[in-house]
């Protein structure tokens, strides 16, 4: 039972096979190569921890516009900031508030000034087809693709600070709690409980649709 | 909200069988691969974060943002499309920059001549100078994140990457 383990190092002991190519106790060395000129750790850097950035802009449910302006700010000052960021082993928290920073501060412009667009209805599921999405589509995957939308539709409808969390806690690689923590602003501490809580309910929502 | 004692009960209940989190991970897996199908990330902006790294330059002093009109200014009541102020700083030059539908407007302290180039991305940006009491001027209005690069007293200075 991890949550009870420990929230705080609850990810950090578990290795990441899923997806992503950075194990997160070799972003420290891979910015340090990074540094040193190596393309090939950048890449990997990018790989590793671009869907947490990514996850902070949807948590944070801008507009596509906004959305993808914010995640361009966070790389090009990350990689401004290569070689002067004190911890880099932390590189991911460092994105992820980054992340969060910029959000924010979409969030308060649209507030300011007459909303041209608003982030509520922009916020939907790309049309675009993306190649898992087709080989979802194809027969034989049909069930499986039901499957899928149903439990994202259940996630999407899920209250606003459980849709955050999730949203953040499946980037894959999966991240640390620390850089949950910097994505969202909630203490390390809170997470394992918010989580199992999010979960519960959204299997119970699930549950209730009898989808899963 | 409205199920909070909903899942007191559920606690209980998943104690009693202990696999509450075995079912959490295994539902928390599922809905990664659902993000990865439904919501990945876009591939022009993966793209773009790898040509990101272009943008590293350590020989260039970075200025660092210290004044943002957007969270550090209180707005006049019913002012709309007020500019943008930003103030960037380092060591002893800062850039005072004022993004307006028409353009950029700026003003080096102390004045000095400077070459200044506008970045929009890891490609090479348009072209400015300074004139010798600091100011510049740019009619087009940066339409995504900006950066000023400066050519000021035999230095190099990058402004921090922002949101226009």
């Amino acid at each position: 039972m991890r949550s009870e383990a420990g929230p705080a190092t609850a990810y950090d002991d578990l290795p990441y096979t899923r997806g992503g190519t950075v194990d997160r106790s070799e972003v420290g060395a891979l910015v340090q190569s990074a540094v040193d000129g190596d393309t090939a750790a950048w890449k990997a850097i990018v790989e590793g921890l671009s869907p947490l950035v990514w996850s902070v802009v949807r948590a944070h449910r801008l507009s596509d516009a906004d959305g993808h302006e914010v995640y361009q700010t966070v790389w090009f000052r990350f990689a401004q900031h290569l070689g002067r960021i004190r911890e880099p082993e932390k590189a991911g928290s460092w994105l992820a508030s980054t992340a969060r920073n910029e959000c924010l501060k979409v969030i308060k412009s649209l507030r300011r000034l007459t909303p041209t667009d608003d982030p509520q209805l922009l916020d939907r599921v790309s049309e675009e087809r993306t190649p898992e999405q087709s080989v979802l589509d194809s027969e034989e995957a049909a069930a499986q693709s039901e499957r899928v939308r149903h439990l994202w539709q259940e996630f999407e409808a899920l209250g606003e600070r459980c849709r955050q969390l999730l949203r953040v806690l499946i980037s894959s690689p999966p991240p640390s709690y620390q850089e949950v923590s910097a994505a969202l602003g909630i203490a390390v501490g809170s997470i394992g409980p918010m989580r199992q809580r999010c979960l519960r309910r959204l299997r119970a929502r699930l549950d209730a649709r009898g989808a899963l | 909200m409205d199920d909070d004692m909903d899942d007191d009960m559920d606690d209980t209940y998943e104690e009693a069988l202990g696999d509450g989190e075995l079912d959490h991970g295994a539902l928390e897996a599922e809905l990664r691969e659902a993000a990865a199908i439904l919501d990945p990330v876009p591939a022009e902006l993966r793209l773009l974060a790898v040509e990101a790294y272009a943008l590293h330059d350590l020989d260039a002093k970075i200025a660092e943002l210290t004044f943002d009109s957007l969270v550090d200014a209180i707005p006049v009541r019913g002012a709309v499309d007020v500019p943008r102020m930003l103030t960037f700083h380092t060591g002893g030059l800062t850039v005072d920059v004022e993004v307006t539908p028409r353009g950029i407007m700026g003003q080096l302290l102390p004045p000095q001549s400077a070459s200044i180039e506008v970045l929009d991305g890891p490609r090479a940006g348009a072209s400015l100078t300074a004139d010798d009491m600091g100011r510049f001027t740019s009619e087009a209005r940066p339409t995504g994140p900006f950066a000023l690069r400066l050519r000021a007293g035999g230095e190099v200075v990058v402004t921090e990457w922002m949101r226009a």
